[in-house]
């Protein structure tokens, strides 16, 4: 198969190649090795990768990918990190405004009788710069005869891969695992793998998050060497009973491939690491056990995380281990009361949260694993119950930190549109993606679908959420009723019916609203409600703010209906530099880099400064919190 | 001899009235304000202290357009004027002490109490006024009470207070009042002795107002250093500023609100050289719900047509 570049210009086409979506599940070659949490079938391929700066596709060198390609003109980049912040294309922040606004005129393929479809609009685009990157890899004789997949955790914002010159695959959704096969082109020996990461794919039009625009593989880069046997999937349903006493986990494996006389066996685990029940089974393509039950469950809550430990042991038709799959647990249960009463384990739930984006104010979205520990410690340490994964699905690590540390989390789809629809004119939808656009359907179907198979044993997370202002029709709809039909057991979110409420009794299980004053939160409380309230953004933080916060807290008081909300937002978005007239390190923001549009300092509206260290408003909301905080 | 040990020694100067007493010695400038409080020998004023009406805009101030409609006070906080000044002494007023006149005063003149009272214009349409007064007493203790007299047509006031510049730096300031940086709507914590060191400007992206101390009853600021070319010390000294009818707010920071409201970022600040130090009467709050327009609760601004008024003592 041939790369295309027209794929950048088609909605229809976002994953070529691309291995089906799964659960982030561990996986190990032996018990010892889930024991010590340490696998030898996965490898990093992080750190130095050569990497060339195409400033539009026309100016790629032919034959980049290609081994015998003479790499004089690459130089060393570090993985994971943003071409931007390294140095090779402008930092750019905007809000609203599309980074092209002004330069190009665009509108999305098949809104438009301009755009039906706009040919080109991407693959031949003046601003679409491009990496080129290429790594080097050796494929050790362990790991030669096996099969051999390769992830890109994160990659910003459309790719294409090779390996040993030959096209792999293809892949937009920035904020997702991209996994693809590699088998049919490694060998023994020395390989090598290329990437093309284009700054702009259609798939531009589903990221207009209000954020920084970076570009770049700024997530991890991992090889996977797969058993005779491998667990492609695991699926863990995890239900407490009617009144609590009792708890069931039923367990799904996808296995692949199968060998004759393979066996597969559940077991399931406290906290503690005591097994509480074991099932054997026939290995199986699908494979399921028996429902394991728990006599009284330890529930999993804000207060007690409580996690039990899921392992399934494949077992070849000698009895030698094949491969050790592990997942953690929790049982819990969401509910929506007649009366629209939101509550977890039978008692009501309160949302004290803040939306929280990736953000380092020296990598940018390229986090670290110590990053995120230190953002969890200051949200533990400040009576903050809840995170919305604002607007994208964040690092895998940040899950396990929320499950072992009972973060409530709202997980939101990568998918933002805000400037196809909110504009100087209004609500302004003419353009709007995906809007009732068919074309537009499958690649936001495709990353609603790819958030739950990747997350779906989670147990912190409460909520899947839609996606965020991004206006409503039928492709958000059709959204809605994908993660309705795979999973019971939570609750959709979405604040942007809000704007077009024909849609309102198929979107959303909550009235979502954001920065609405609290008296007008109380206004519609007091009428009919017909769903839970919660304030999906509310108090934005930015600069000297957070006045008033507890009149929101008092509308908990007030009425059993309102959730609560998630604060705007946890860190400001900005970037520490050297100052080059001082030589001092400053703090830059949107415009500090000539980059316009932009939308300035409106990115720095955290409880947090960009460095982590606490804004004053942070006390405020560590002592309003902690009155709900038991 | 007269009696400074338990009196006033007052002088009525051409330009200045002196206070002196045990440790301390006041000038007002007759025309300017008081231009000089030196306690223990060390100066605590720059200039005169001048009503404080402006705070440097924050992103929520921009958002709503309130720094638009309130600029008329950034215009009276750099350039309110003294229109009018008094002097009282043991309670009977004394004439403007202009020579000729003056030379009748002589070398011995003391008192028990002398108030001295400055009314200000703000460069506003229509005008406001505001009434600073001071009393000392014999042993020192300087009163101040700051009276804003509500105008009718004005806008919200971004704020009410009188500031200090002080010549150098604070190193240290400790108070009793609501810990960290607080507002009317925005003031978590329980009264507490806190000690701040420096000048802490928070950081937010864009310089805005910001280090401001709700609740207090006292604020002693702390310096190390004068201007004072002959003075090689470098031991702390200190003065303490008290709520006279209950308690107050306070910010102390390096910059003017002219100067915060200039800058983009931290950097473009100059070096850290005075203190300004503000007592405020009055204070706005910061808002929260959005940064694009949603007002400050209405119980947090302070009107314009009503009279303010606060007082603090500082004693040597």
């Amino acid at each position: 198969m041939e790369a295309s570049l027209a794929w950048l210009d088609q909605p229809e086409t976002f994953r070529v190649n691309e291995l089906p979506a799964h659960s982030d599940h561990q996986f190990f070659a032996s018990p010892e090795e889930a024991a010590a949490g340490s696998s030898s079938l996965t490898r990093s391929l992080d750190g130095q990768w050569q990497f060339a700066f195409a400033a539009d596709p026309e100016l790629i060198p032919a034959g980049f990918y290609a081994p015998a390609f003479d790499e004089a003109g690459f130089a060393p980049i570090a993985v994971p990190g943003h071409i931007e912040l390294a140095g090779y294309a402008k930092i750019q922040y905007t809000n609203t405004s599309y980074p092209w606004d002004g330069h190009e005129f665009r509108r999305p393929a098949y809104t438009t009788p301009a755009t039906n479809p706009q040919v080109g609009q991407f693959s031949r685009a003046s601003d679409n710069y491009v990496g080129l990157y290429r790594k080097t890899f050796t494929l050790t004789d362990d790991w030669a005869d096996r099969p051999l997949t390769i992830q890109f955790a994160g990659v910003e914002r459309a790719m294409y891969l090779w390996c040993n010159g030959e096209f792999v695959g293809y892949a937009e959704d920035s904020f997702t695992p991209s996994a693809f096969d590699l088998t049919p082109y490694v060998h023994r020996g020395k390989n090598l793998i290329a990437v093309a990461v284009f700054r702009h794919s259609t798939a531009s039009w589903l990221e207009d998050q209000d954020f920084f625009r970076f570009t770049g593989i700024f997530r991890s880069v991992t090889l996977q060497s797969l058993p005779a046997t491998h667990v492609v999937d695991l699926a863990l349903d995890a239900r407490p009973n009617a009144d609590f006493t009792a708890g069931t986990l039923a367990v799904t494996a996808k296995l692949s491939p199968v060998a004759n006389h393979a066996k597969a066996t559940v077991t399931l685990a406290d906290a503690s690491g005591q097994v509480l029940a074991t099932q054997v089974t026939a290995a199986q393509a699908t494979t399921t056990w028996p429902t394991l039950t728990v006599p009284q469950p330890h529930l999993w809550s804000h207060h007690n995380p409580y996690l039990y430990q899921v392992q399934v042991t494949v077992t070849d038709d000698t009895g030698a281990v094949c491969e050790v799959a592990t997942a953690a647990t929790g049982f819990r249960r969401i509910e929506v009361t007649p009366d629209h009463m939101v509550l977890l384990n039978g008692k009501r739930l309160i949302i004290n949260g803040v939306n929280r984006h990736e953000w380092s104010n020296l990598r940018g979205r390229a986090i670290t694993e110590a990053d995120m520990a230190a953002d969890m410690a200051t949200i533990r340490t400040h009576h903050i119950n809840a995170v919305r994964t604002c607007h994208y699905p964040d690092q895998l690590e940040w899950y396990r930190l929320c499950d072992t540390n009972g973060i409530y989390v709202m997980a939101e789809t990568n998918l933002e549109t805000h400037g196809t629809w909110q504009t100087p004119a209004g609500i302004e939808p003419t353009y709007n993606v995906p809007g009732s656009v068919k074309q537009w359907e499958a690649a936001v179907l495709d990353r609603a679908k790819t958030q739950y198979e990747t997350l779906k044993n989670h147990p912190s997370i409460l909520f899947w959420s839609l996606g965020n202002e991004s206006y409503a029709g039928d492709d958000i709809a059709a959204m809605n009723a994908y993660y309705k039909r795979v999973d019971p057991t939570r609750l959709v979110h979405y604040e942007g019916v809000v704007h077009n409420r024909q849609y309102e009794d198929q979107i959303s299980d909550l009235e979502s609203r954001m920065y609405t004053p609290p008296a007008e939160v109380a206004e519609y409380l007091s009428g009919e409600a017909k769903k839970p309230f919660l304030l999906c953004e509310y108090m934005h933080s930015m600069g000297n703010s957070v006045g008033g916060l507890n009149e929101y807290l008092d509308l908990i008081d007030r009425f059993d209906d309102y959730v609560g909300g998630f604060i705007w937002d946890f860190k400001d978005q900005a970037l520490t530099v050297t100052d080059p007239i001082t030589g001092q390190p400053v703090v830059r923001y949107g415009g500090d880099f000539d980059d316009r549009p932009s939308a300035y300092e409106f990115s720095g509206d955290g409880l947090v400064f960009a460095d982590g260290t606490p804004k004053p408003a942070l006390q405020e909301v560590s002592e309003d919190y902690a009155r709900y905080d038991d | 001899m007269p009696d400074t040990m338990t009196k006033l020694r007052v002088v009525y100067g051409e330009e200045q009235l002196g206070l002196h007493g045990a440790g301390f010695d006041y000038l007002f400038d007759y025309g300017q304000g008081p231009v000089s409080l030196v306690i223990n020998g060390k100066e605590w004023l720059y200039r005169a202290p001048q009503p404080a009406f402006w705070r440097a805009t924050t992103d929520n101030d921009r958002g709503n357009g309130f720094s638009r409609s309130a600029a008329q006070w950034l215009g009276a906080d750099l350039f309110s004027h003294v229109v009018a000044m008094s002097i009282t002494a043991d309670g009977q007023t004394v004439p403007q002490p202009l020579a000729p006149a003056n030379n009748d005063f002589g070398p011995g003149a003391t008192a028990d109490t002398v108030g001295v009272s400055y009314t200000y214009e703000t460069p506003t349409n229509p005008v406001a006024k505001v009434i600073v007064r001071y009393t000392v007493a014999a042993g020192g203790a300087l009163t101040v009470r700051v009276r804003y007299l509500g105008t009718a047509g004005l806008p919200q006031l971004p704020a009410f207070g009188l500031r200090l510049v002080m010549p150098t730096p604070t190193t240290r300031f400790d108070y009793a009042g609501l810990p960290g940086e607080t507002y009317p709507d925005r003031r978590s914590g329980s009264k507490q002795v806190c000690t701040v060191q420096g000048m802490p400007v928070t950081p937010y992206l864009v310089p805005q107002e910001c280090g401001m101390h709700m609740s207090c009853d006292w604020v002693r600021l702390t310096r190390e250093t004068t201007l004072n070319n002959a003075d090689h010390a470098d031991t702390p000294y200190t003065l303490t500023v008290r709520g006279a009818d209950g308690p107050f707010a306070f910010s102390c920071l390096p910059y003017l609100p002219s100067e915060l409201e200039n800058a983009t970022h931290l950097e473009e600040l100059p070096p850290v050289r005075r203190t300004v130090f503000t007592v405020y009467g009055a204070v706005r709050g910061v808002g929260g719900i959005d940064s694009w327009g949603a007002p400050v609760q209405p119980a947090y601004t302070i009107p314009s047509d009503q009279d303010c008024e606060f007082a603090f003592v500082i004693n040597p």
